[in-house]
């Protein structure tokens, strides 16, 4: 598998946000807490997220082991959990 | 019966805005020519927005499902604010509208569920009032269908043809058929057996009751025969007196209260009395500034409305679950048991979610899990024969409330109210449930919410443990169904075995011991690891970092109390 870099990782996982969220998660710093920076952000938005960045990095998330409210609560979390996986799936 | 319990609060508030008081407060205020009062009309926006679900249609709250009921109240209020401050929602609800529609001609409450006749108004209002669209031509028929044999209009054909005649039906009919023809088209019905039957329910002191019966007069029903009656161009028999009768509701300067001896001014009896002054042509300017003030003291924080004064606006849910949880002082636990006890109120016997709200089931098997009633054998006979003799549906399940189309979280609610309450006498109704649950099966062992709709794991174990309770069942459909969703990490999952929630894994540990099968502590362990919060409490799924709020915070205690040394049983709950 092809190894990503950790702006290109950032910018398609801020894409993801962006097709749900719009205007709210264009302008995200990447330690924004998502629960707090995009309105509507709630369970079912973050299962949406979880998702969404399954399928465009082609992993799978263990949503019990991989504690994903942490990985999953800021953008940049996100991008270093999506690095580490694309990672150990390349290596 | 007194409701001194109701003019304080010993229950628990959540704070929460509530969708139908927005909906009513919003509305009350575009009757009265006051919605420019509104002091954010913004934020009322944003609390509604925050309902639309990705699929188009609205839910009654954050997470749910969109239904009929959600859709219309969110669209038609933010129709209501004033021009600019409505917000951006995401695109028509129309198309989900739709999606509810029957070849019957009637629409459901969600896609799949049967016909009523609450969703069918929902979906008509919103179809042609919002969107400008048309209802189907088999509408008609379908709407026809409703009336008894007494003259009123029941809540559903099958409902007619038992003849359960309801002021409310005959309102969201009429008023289904005036929205669609404008008041024009051929009238459905025989109109004077049904204009006499309307006034029928008007008592000599002027208000009007639901059904021939009940006991107590309600603005609500007040409200739904007026409005039913000038739609059909007819008035009460005493419209005089309604009015009267009305206005010995009202708080001189304030506003008014729903019913005879009930203490509290809310935002349901500003909205019905409103409602129902103007379709009697009476004057409104008089009462309007006492009406606006009062209705305003009930906004939240959140944006929205709750019922009354917010400080005070406890609710049975959150109340249940804190006595559930074991939340409360040793001292305020009973004060907050009698307090969810006072939320039975006249005319229905089951416990409502907020009192001078309609009694809904699952509502009341949360109070009665929590204690009420508990030393009180004469009101729980009145809560199974409210059950059997008020809201069972032809079809054997039940509704949220009285005329809703059957839900299997509904009728298992139901059946295990029933098997606590019910005595020997119950048996033939929980037989009954059984043909429901029969009817929500899609493959052997595995069952639907509602006929037609996806099998899901709390569907499936819901359908079992009423099953259980109605007609007896072996455990080999519960242990397939554990197995097809347990998640190997820990946890269950409603939906294949990935994500496991909460709401899931308490309804499998449930199971498990209704049907004595064994489970996996450790696993178990691991899953509420998963969701519990910093703060202690629990999230709905390890997705979320905060809790979930009181509901899920009951349920994740009362698992933990299940794992304790003591092993303590969980209360049979279902929530969704």
């Amino acid at each position: 598998m092809q190894t990503l870099d950790h702006t290109e990782i950032n910018n398609r996982i801020q894409a993801v946000l962006e097709k749900r969220f719009g205007d709210a998660a264009r302008t995200l710093s990447g330690d924004a807490d998502l629960t707090d920076a995009l309105p509507g952000f709630d369970s079912l938005a973050a299962l949406e997220y979880v998702t969404a960045v399954e399928g465009e990095f082609g992993i799978e998330v263990d949503f019990v082991g991989d504690d994903v409210r942490y990985w999953f609560s800021t953008l940049g979390r996100t991008t270093e959990y999506v690095r580490e996986r694309v990672e150990d799936l390349a290596a | 019966m007194t409701y001194d319990a109701l003019r304080r609060s010993s229950g628990v508030v959540s704070g929460e805005s509530d969708l139908w008081c927005t909906y009513a407060a919003v509305r009350t205020l575009r009757w009265l020519d006051r919605v420019g009062d509104l002091p954010s009309p913004e934020s009322v926006a944003g609390f509604l927005a925050s309902r639309q679900n990705s699929d188009g249609g609205f839910a009654w709250s954050a997470g749910m499902s969109s239904d009929a009921w959600a859709t219309y109240y969110c669209t038609q209020a933010l129709a209501d604010l004033p021009d600019g401050s409505r917000g951006t929602v995401r695109g028509s609800s129309s198309a989900w509208v739709w999606s509810t529609e029957h070849a019957d001609g009637g629409f459901a409450m969600t896609p799949s569920q049967a016909s009523d006749v609450w969703a069918t108004y929902y979906a008509v209002r919103t179809l042609v009032e919002i969107y400008g669209e048309r209802p189907p031509e088999t509408l008609f028929d379908w709407l026809a269908a409703l009336q008894s044999e007494d003259g009123g209009l029941a809540w559903s054909p099958a409902h007619a043809k038992d003849g359960a005649s309801d002021v409310r039906a005959c309102y969201y009919a009429v008023t289904a058929w005036h929205t669609a023809t404008g008041g024009q088209g051929p009238l459905p019905w025989d109109r004077e057996r049904l204009t006499d039957w309307l006034r029928g329910r008007q008592s000599a002191a002027g208000g009007f009751t639901f059904r021939a019966g009940d006991e107590t007069d309600c603005l609500w029903a007040t409200f739904r025969a007026t409005g039913a009656l000038s739609r059909l161009g007819e008035a009460p028999r005493d419209p005089g007196g309604c009015v009267a009768w009305i206005m010995s509701r009202l708080r001189p300067g304030e506003s008014f209260t729903r019913w005879p001896g009930y203490p509290v001014q809310d935002v349901w009896a500003a909205f019905c009395a409103v409602g129902a002054l103007r379709e009697l042509g009476a004057r409104l300017d008089g009462i309007a500034d006492g009406v606006v003030a009062r209705v305003l003291s009930f906004r939240t924080g959140q944006g929205g409305f709750t019922y009354r004064t917010p400080e005070l606006a406890s609710d049975v849910l959150t109340t249940s679950a804190h006595l559930m949880a074991r939340t409360f002082p040793a001292d305020g636990e009973r004060e907050a048991v009698r307090w969810t006890e006072s939320c039975m109120l006249p005319n229905e016997n089951g416990i409502m979610y907020m009192p001078g709200r309609g009694s809904e089931v699952r509502c009341t098997l949360w109070a009665l899990s929590a204690g009420a009633f508990e030393d009180d054998a004469p009101a729980r006979a009145r809560i199974a024969q409210w059950l059997a003799g008020s809201i069972q549906n032809p079809d054997g399940g039940f509704g949220y409330w009285e005329g809703r189309a059957s839900d299997m979280v509904s009728t298992s609610s139901a059946a295990e109210i029933l098997h606590r309450t019910g005595g020997d006498s119950a048996a033939g109704f929980l037989r009954d449930i059984a043909d429901y649950v029969a009817a929500c099966e899609t493959t052997p062992g595995r069952y639907a919410n509602v006929p037609g709709g996806p099998a899901t794991l709390r569907s499936t174990l819901q359908a079992l443990r009423a099953l259980h309770r109605a007609v007896g069942a072996d455990d080999t459909h519960v242990t397939e169904a554990l197995t097809r969703h347990r998640v190997p990490g820990g946890g269950f999952a409603n939906e294949g075995r990935r994500v496991p929630d909460l709401l899931s894994t308490y309804e499998a540990v449930l199971a498990a011991d209704v049907f004595g099968l064994d489970w996996d502590a450790a696993h178990l362990t691991k899953f509420l690891d998963s969701v519990r919060t910093a703060d202690g409490g629990f999230a709905w799924t390890p997705l979320m970092a905060m809790s979930g709020g009181p509901l899920a915070d009951c349920l994740g205690r009362r698992l933990e109390l299940r794992l304790s040394p003591e092993g303590i049983a969980l209360p049979p709950l279902a929530l969704s």
